[in-house]
């Protein structure tokens, strides 16, 4: 009997050492120092998105596509992908928290981002485009994104105009509260530029927006269903993506950029 | 016509898209199988030990340690396991995917697996066990001779519907960006924009795939009955 017991301790130790054999082993010196290096490496993006694109078209390297932007840049922390491929703010936001990563000083892709609307929808995309014209000319779009975007964020806070008329019904705006600026949670609200971008074009409309989380693969095919009036999520237009929805003018550009262990 | 004609291309072929589903149905199957089967490893050995504790009071060590392994396992959900085995404990090493995926979908089945087994141990009635000292059985003989084959073929259906939710458990690989079935089916929702067909697609591979495994069970079962009727 005390042999059992015997063996059945040292079993319990081997496997809890086992298992934490894991940790602390050093991760893998970084092997991607410009966009050349990149063919061969393993490279993590978020599925769906236009740093996926880039990287499925990279000769010879293999595409780990996460569900989240964050969780693709957690594996490149701890050395299980050579790089990430987002875009530039989102990354700007991962690197100022994590001191081990750095984004190369290489942006490839300028990109127009835009609203997403139901394809056929002409007349939503009309207004909208409307409203976005009016907010670029009046500077509203540009003090939404100096509050969160440069040197100068949190000094602009974006505000409904008093007296606003909703009276035009709802839109309901589908996006993915993970890539800051953009969009992310603060408490159970979704913050960011595009969420006071839409607020803004809402106000304008006179219409009351609504703003539905879900992953970002599901957003055109939601806007497609007609789950959502329209989709913004730091969107950028793709021919492909246009063959399925609208989408509005362009109300910011943004940059793909790397990310690469320090 | 030409419009669904439009769509099954621009799913399927444009850029071999099926081969997403292929792979991913391959890796699917990979996971699936090496999975149950350490699953039913592991649980075999969790509810022998278990059971002989009910029984007889010995191995009362590892009987507290696999009850701790069934409560944190049964207790928790099986994504947040997967992830907490890629990115917590093997966090900083760069191990392969799949590996970490069966690791996962095993220990989680194994727990399953084990309180199945032991409740075929325990619906053996005790007279079995007599049966076996009376004829100068050890225990583990009796075990493995008599109460086990009993036993497997009362939990049978259980266990081949345990397989049947791994199978579909599976399909929650892709948080770990492992490229299973689902996954290449999200991939190819991804890149198309069309909701439709890979999902139905996908979905009509895994229900032909239970199909299959609900068939081999049924005439495994057929089979065992056979002996019973000598």
């Amino acid at each position: 009997m005390k042999l059992k017991k015997l063996i059945s301790v040292m079993a319990a130790c081997m496997l809890s050492a086992a298992v934490f054999t894991g940790c602390g082993e050093s991760v893998p010196e970084n092997t991607v120092h410009s966009l050349d290096d990149l063919p061969g490496k393993t490279i993590g993006v978020q599925l769906g998105t236009t740093g996926d694109i880039f990287a499925t078209d990279i000769e010879g390297a293999t595409v780990e596509r996460y569900n989240k932007g964050a969780d693709a840049v957690q594996a490149l922390k701890q050395g299980k992908v050579d790089a990430v491929l987002i875009d530039n703010e989102p990354a700007k936001v991962f690197v100022s928290n994590n001191e081990e990563l750095m984004i190369l000083d290489e942006p490839f892709a300028v990109e127009e981002y835009a609203i997403a609307i139901k394809k056929g929808n002409d007349e939503l995309t009309e207004k909208i485009n409307t409203a976005l014209g009016e907010l670029k000319n009046d500077g509203t779009l540009d003090n939404i994104r100096k509050n969160w975007i440069g040197d100068e964020a949190g000094n602009y806070p974006y505000t409904s105009p008093e007296g606003t008329d909703r009276s035009n019904g709802t839109l309901v705006m589908a996006t993915n509260p993970e890539f800051p600026p953009y969009e992310s949670m603060s408490g159970d609200a979704v913050v960011g530029f595009d969420a006071d971008m839409m607020q803004a074009v809402c106000d304008r409309m006179g219409m009351e927006l609504i703003i539905e989380s879900m992953s970002f693969d599901s957003i055109i095919t939601a806007v497609d269903s007609g789950k959502a009036d329209v989709g913004v999520a730091g969107m950028t237009v793709t021919p492909e993506r246009q063959e399925n929805v609208n989408f509005s003018d362009s109300y910011t550009t943004a940059t793909q950029v790397i990310i690469v262990r320090k | 016509m030409q419009d669904l004609l439009d769509t099954l291309y621009n799913t399927f072929i444009v850029d071999d898209r099926w081969k997403f589903l292929t792979t991913g149905l391959g890796n699917t199957l990979l996971i699936t199988f090496f999975s149950l089967l350490m699953g039913m490893v592991l649980g075999f050995i969790v509810a022998i030990v278990r059971a002989t504790y009910d029984k007889t009071g010995k191995l009362k060590i590892l009987n507290f340690l696999f009850k701790i392994y069934l409560t944190v396992i049964r207790g928790t959900p099986v994504v947040v396991q997967l992830l907490i085995i890629y990115f917590v404990v093997f966090g900083s090493v760069n191990i392969d995917k799949l590996f970490v995926a069966v690791l996962a979908f095993g220990l989680n089945s194994g727990a399953y697996v084990a309180e199945i087994v032991r409740s075929g141990i325990m619906s053996i009635e005790k007279g079995q066990f007599e049966a076996g000292s009376s004829l100068g059985f050890s225990y583990a003989q009796t075990m493995i001779y008599i109460i086990l084959p009993q036993a497997f073929k009362n939990v049978l259906p259980a266990l081949a519907n345990e397989a049947i939710v791994l199978l579909k458990e599976t399909s929650v690989a892709g948080y770990i960006a492992v490229n299973d079935l689902t996954k290449g089916g999200d991939y190819i929702r991804s890149v198309t924009y069309q909701a439709f067909l890979p999902l139905i697609c996908v979905a009509i591979i895994y229900l032909i795939m239970v199909m299959i495994m609900t068939w081999l069970v049924t005439k495994l079962e057929r089979r065992l009955a056979k002996n019973d009727k000598g």
